[in-house]
């Protein structure tokens, strides 16, 4: 049995509707309690702010993110943020570590550590290529895992769809998440994957799919319905159609207003959409691109189904990595940009290209305000969960500089001064006061995730939950974060503790112990019969179309560190 | 007696998955679905020159010793070495290559893989363009153009074409090898461009002047392509280009005739370029035939394990990464490496003269099931369980798809994973010893 | 004036990394001080008193120190990296990296220079009085762009991808160039007095010119006309086509 108690801190738990109070928080095998014997090591956190763990509820960390590292090796010397980025030699406590946007395993664990995250959530597993992100997984260390698994533009998904057969959908639901070992469904670009397969795109919601005859609008609403009807512990998990389009907002407000008729299964929503950011484009061209973050906040503000991710930009060099293949091929043209691309047979495709957000081009100014626009115009922080979408708007390693723009209005004028007036023009983030409190900055990055994935153990601090804590340096009340905001970057760049399942793993920044994290995966139970017959109509996939044996493609146990499988009933 | 269903060949790069053994007292005795070269690994394995002990050189002699004394003379070399290469690890499992990468980070080595001499220069070419690529199934149910461009799979990965292209058949592609297009492009006519629709027989060394001339005619400016490019007529070249314009699906597969010709990397990287043009009009990706069936794997556990793809030098306690100056040949070359772990791969085989002459200089240690040339000149000899025989692990096939190698007999030897891991523990001990 | 001279103790054959040896690490250091610098070699760092001789004459700023590096140095990469100011002579052979990042000063090597001379250059000037081989001012794996500014003057041969992902700053070759210089560039002037294989491929921008004899011409640039430079008229080429690119590539 092994005991902490954490003295005076000032905790932040929105869970629980603590707003950094001072409480003592006692930790019994690596989970929180109501109190601990005086045997219990003490930790004094001196007044200093202390959250759960953060949670990214998005990031491209595991699988895809190896192309990444191996078309850009210059990436591995990049060190533009010192502590969180460039080559770092092995010590006795942990591996070497290289990279930015794109670093190795180890140093995706420790720095997150040190950013005082301890869950992290890969956003885009290929069924067929899943064992790779879980042969990642198991040298990530410290963080709990966690994939979302591609079904957009999967033959088997649009056939089920278009055949109407819902319960079968729901019941290959359920076997690629199985297969994958995933937690839940992520839809990227509905239908694009397909018409990719061809060198196209789909345009829009209603633009059918080519030979497959159904619509990224029929795509989504069938997914959705057999998300609910598995009670999956996340809803859909939505990367729009026109991604990084100029007018696209129109299409991500019809994908949200779609969602309204979808009843979730759960206490959480029945529609997440990420990097809205992307998402969030106005105008008809470059030429006159402008913000679409009012019209998306707007429609937000009114709605109480949904939830979403900022993808927020950070000026520098980033590296966009997507199953849409279409928009990376696009980019890489436009950009003049290195382009690797990876359809996956029968299931999605997926690209990647490196490219660099500069203040000075208009367009990537505007694109760095619309994140913040869509933060800051949002009342409620409950819908938002912070993201850059890492490395695609920027690596995770720029959080705390964010954070700043978040909670510091001073801060972003310093960023908005170097703008070109054509960029102002197009941009509503000025005229915006709205910072963010320590509480908000909490919801999220903690709050929010629990909620959404259904998470009850992750994301706050009650008797039960995990004790996944983050202590950061600074006392509030003490710090004025306005006018502060380089002390409030200073503490969340390096804790002053962060402990995971109730062990030191960083202390005063530094690496202090590397255990293993957990992956979750989701097992939905499905009816034998409706099983037997959907496991008939893939038998038939694997035998005529697919490359690999039906026998090889699921995911061994040997892969997974620490597995906790979350079953779900499916409702037949 | 057991038929293992679904096993993976550990030959080439194709990976094929449908491979059922017959196992009987621990022996196999029928090997169904593979090809000539694949069966001969799999029954073969006995009458090849196993290695049956550890050994060590002794006063020039090889002496059987124990798996334990062999470990602590292959550590020993390892902690007194200043610059140690560690070189092979494509013929075994990504779970031994990463033990393998943790020891090379632990004793500040340099840690390469046979691409060195393959397709290393493949990675050099996709780190300057990227490599716009699919997996196998996307050619097989979609592709109708195909271009074989300085490989032969009809000898080096003899199921390629009737699994993943030529002949094979999918959702798109029912009439199979009737609806594609086969176009070869090498330097001999090969027994695989003697069953192309069309053989484009080009100069040694200028693939890359044809490879310019089809992008620069893709791209509109035909004009600039002189009447014989690559010794090659503008007008074939001229019929290659709207072949592949008018094609729906194309894919190029290339091998070592394009990384290794006169202009290496360049190659690729020209391939990766035109696929991108190509885009413009069609569809097209690009895949390398990789040989070893586990090179891919290397890859992709040094990628996400260091940053980087081969050639790593971890002198300074990270990773480094400069072919040409810190691959095999590079070190071996410039007779800088003090030391040298030869494992799963036959350097001195396959090595050129100079570079094997400096590792006959200095200590050796093989890790591999097999006697080879290697073996003449190692000082320390490791014997391991065949991957994808005598043990499970993962590889990845040509398209980075990662697949589970099964266990299908019983072995006395170690696995390549347990010798590393061994390696690494005797390491630390010396290394608090001293 | 504080003039640095070091010469090897004993030959060797493991690299020693001198990214600490340059004018800007040097400069208003005794011997002793300089002797105690740590230098990589191998796998573990020495002070580069154990491996050179070390005499200082003189103690001065940066811009006013001269290093002189007397014998066969062909073993020790990384002499002259990020060096702001100052001079380095290297009488001798010269391992990979030499003048890697240079921002400012001067470096004469009278020998031969292994590859990546001058990688990723910045500003200053680079004399080499013998042969170069592969990437002299080119860019490191994976970068878009290598040598941005100052100049590099080869009076030998160089081996191949000469000023790969050049974008800026002068290189001239007076002997022969391997094969394809002036690879990706993107800027900058090439010169190279004698043959050269498939020039200039995918250039953006920039000037390539080869006053000898041009093996294998790309099939990707458009003639047009003639340039005349110092008085020789050069045939005039456009390109690269594929790469959307203006650059401008002479030859006879």
């Amino acid at each position: 049995m092994s005991e902490i108690l954490i003295k005076n801190a000032s905790v932040c738990d929105p869970a629980q509707g603590i707003n950094c109070e001072a409480m003592d928080l006692c930790i019994r095998d690596g989970k929180i309690v109501e109190s601990v014997s005086e045997n219990a090591k003490v930790i004094d956190a001196g007044g200093r702010l202390a959250m759960a763990g953060g949670f990214d509820g998005h990031t491209h960390s595991a699988g895809k993110i190896n192309v990444g590292r191996f078309i850009n090796p210059n990436d591995a010397r990049k060190n533009l943020v010192p502590g969180l980025s460039g080559q770092v030699a092995r010590t006795e406590k942990t591996r070497a570590q290289v990279g930015y946007n794109t670093p190795n395993t180890y140093a995706i664990g420790y720095r997150y550590a040190k950013l005082g995250y301890t869950t992290i959530c890969e956003a885009a597993i290929p069924l067929l290529a899943a064992r790779h992100t879980h042969e990642e997984f198991k040298e990530i260390p410290i963080l709990d895992k966690m994939g979302l698994s591609l079904f957009g533009s999967n033959w088997q998904v649009m056939e089920y769809i278009r055949d109407k057969e819902p319960e079968k959908l729901a019941a290959y639901i359920a076997w690629g998440l199985k297969a994958s070992r995933g937690y839940g469904v992520k839809i990227v670009n509905p239908g694009g994957g397909e018409a990719w397969g061809w060198g196209k795109n789909v345009s829009g919601l209603y633009d059918p799919v080519p030979n497959f005859d159904v619509t990224p609008a029929e795509i989504l609403m069938g997914l959705a319905e057999a998300n609910e009807r598995l009670q999956l512990p996340h809803s859909v998990h939505v990367h729009c159609n026109n991604l990084g389009k100029p007018g696209n907002y129109a299409t991500t407000i019809e994908t949200m207003k779609m969602f309204e008729k979808v009843k979730p299964s759960r206490d959480r929503q029945s529609l997440h959409v990420t990097h809205v950011q992307f998402n969030a484009y106005a105008g008809t061209s470059w030429r006159d691109f402008e913000t679409g973050a009012p019209m998306v906040s707007d429609y937000v503000n009114g709605a109480d189904h949904l939830t979403f991710d900022l993808g927020q930009v950070i000026f520098g060099p980033a590296v966009t990595m997507t199953a849409d293949g279409p928009v990376e091929y696009a980019n890489s043209r436009m950009l003049h940009e290195k382009w690797s691309n990876q359809d996956v047979e029968l299931e999605d495709a997926s690209g990647v290209v490196p490219l660099f957000y500069s203040p000075k081009s208009f367009v990537n100014a505007v694109q760095w305000a619309i994140g913040l626009e869509l933060a800051l115009l949002v009342k409620d922080p409950w819908k938002v969960m912070f993201t850059t979408d890492s490395p695609n708007g920027g690596s995770f390693v720029n959080y705390p500089e964010a954070f700043t723009y978040l909670m510091s209005a001073k801060k972003r004028e310093q960023v908005i001064s170097g703008f070109s007036q054509m960029a102002l023009d197009r941009m509503v983030l000025p005229g915006i006061d709205r910072e963010l409190d320590f509480y908000e900055l909490a919801v999220m990055t903690r709050s929010t995730q629990s909620k959404i994935y259904s998470m009850p153990e992750k994301g706050n601090l009650k008797v039960g939950s995990d004790a996944d804590i983050a202590i950061y340096d600074l006392i509030p009340g003490q710090v004025d974060p306005s006018a502060e905001h380089e002390k409030v970057k200073k503490a969340f760049s390096g804790t002053a503790y962060t402990l995971k399942d109730g062990e030191i793993v960083v202390k005063d920044g530094e690496i202090e112990a590397t255990p293993k994290g957990r992956v979750y995966w989701v097992n939905a139970k499905v009816p034998e019969t409706v099983d037997t017959a959907m496991q008939k109509d893939i038998d038939f996939k694997f035998k005529k179309y697919y490359t690999v044996s039906k026998s090889n493609y699921m995911v061994e146990d040997a892969y997974l560190t620490k597995p906790v499988e979350i079953d779900t009933e499916g409702v037949f | 007696m057991p038929v293992i269903k679904d096993a993976v060949c550990s030959l080439c790069g194709s990976l094929c998955d449908d491979i059922t053994v017959t196992v009987e007292d621990n022996k196999i005795t029928k090997i169904e679905n593979a090809c000539i070269l694949g069966h001969s690994k799999f029954v073969g394995m006995f009458e090849h020159d196993r290695i049956e002990t550890p050994m060590i050189r002794k006063e020039g002699e090889l002496v059987p010793v124990s798996y334990e004394e062999a470990i602590e003379a292959a550590a020993n070399i390892l902690v007194n070495s200043r610059r140690t290469l560690s070189y092979g690890w494509c013929s075994t499992s990504c779970e031994a290559i990463s033990k393998a990468i943790q020891l090379a980070e632990e004793t500040g080595s340099i840690i390469d893989s046979t691409a060195n001499v393959c397709h290393g220069p493949s990675a050099l070419a996709a780190q300057e363009k990227g490599a716009p690529s699919a997996t196998l199934g996307e050619i097989k149910n979609r592709a109708d153009v195909l271009i074989f461009w300085g490989c032969n799979p009809v000898h080096a990965h003899p199921r390629h074409m009737s699994r993943y292209s030529s002949f094979s058949k999918g959702f798109f592609t029912e009439k199979g090898r009737k609806g594609r297009k086969m176009v070869v492009i090498d330097v001999r006519k090969t027994d695989t461009a003697k069953l192309a629709d069309t053989y484009v027989e080009i100069d040694q060394g200028s693939d890359l002047l044809l490879i310019t001339a089809l992008r620069s005619i893709v791209n509109g400016h035909a004009d600039v392509v002189p009447e014989t490019v690559a010794g090659v007529s503008k007008a074939e070249v001229m019929e290659l280009a709207e072949t592949l314009k008018n094609a729906k699906f194309v894919c190029v597969f290339f091998g070592m005739g394009v990384t290794q010709s006169r202009s290496k990397y360049k190659n690729g990287d020209g391939v990766s370029s035109l696929i991108s043009d190509l885009n413009q009009h069609t569809k097209a990706v690009m895949i390398g035939m990789r040989g070893h069936y586990n090179v891919t794997g290397f890859g992709q556990v040094a990628t996400w394990e260091t940053g980087f793809p081969m050639a790593i030098d971890f002198a300074r306690g990270y990773p480094y990464y400069n072919p040409g100056e810190t691959g095999a040949n590079d070190v071996l070359v410039r007779e800088e490496a003090d030391a040298a772990i030869i494992a799963a791969a036959d350097a001195g085989a396959h090595f050129p003269q100079k570079a094997v002459r400096h590792l006959a200089k200095i200590p050796v240690i093989q890790i591999d099931p097999y006697a080879n040339p290697t073996t003449e000149i190692a000082d320390v000899i490791i014997p391991a369980a065949v991957v994808g025989i005598e043990a499970e692990g993962t590889a990845y096939r040509m398209d980075a798809i990662s697949l589970r190698m099964k266990k299908l007999i019983d072995s006395k030897f170690k696995t390549d994973e347990e010798i590393a891991k061994d390696l690494i523990a005797k390491v630390r001990e010396l290394k608090r010893g001293a | 004036m504080q003039v640095v001279k070091l010469s090897l103790k004993k030959a060797n054959k493991i690299p020693i990394e001198a990214d600490n040896v340059n004018p800007d690490n040097f400069a208003g250091k005794t011997k002793e001080e300089i002797e105690a610098i740590l230098v990589w070699y191998g796998n573990g760092q020495c002070p580069l008193g154990d491996l050179f001789n070390v005499e200082v004459e003189g103690s001065d700023s940066v811009e006013n120190t001269k290093i002189v590096i007397e014998g066969d140095v062909s073993r020790v990469k990384r002499i002259g990296q990020d060096m702001s100011a100052g001079e380095i002579e290297i009488n001798g052979n010269v391992d990979m990296h030499c003048g890697s990042n240079m921002r400012g000063g001067k470096i004469t090597i009278n020998g031969d220079a292994d590859s990546w001379l001058g990688c990723e250059m910045k500003g200053g000037e680079i004399t080499l009085n013998g042969n170069a081989a592969y990437y002299v001012g080119s860019g490191y794996r994976g970068e878009s762009c290598g040598m941005r500014g100052g100049k590099i003057t080869v009076n030998g041969d160089v081996k191949d991808y000469l000023g790969e992902h050049m974008c800026g700053g002068e290189i001239l070759v007076k002997g022969n160039a391997g094969l394809l210089p002036a690879i990706s560039n993107n800027g900058g002037t090439i010169t190279i007095e004698g043959s050269a294989t498939m020039p200039a491929s995918e250039m953006k921008s920039g000037t390539v010119i080869i006053k000898g004899e041009t093996s294998d011409l790309l099939p990707s640039y458009k003639e047009d006309g003639t340039e005349e430079v110092d008085g020789i008229t050069y045939r005039k080429f456009v390109g690269d086509v594929n790469a959307g690119g203006k650059g401008v590539l002479l030859i006879k």
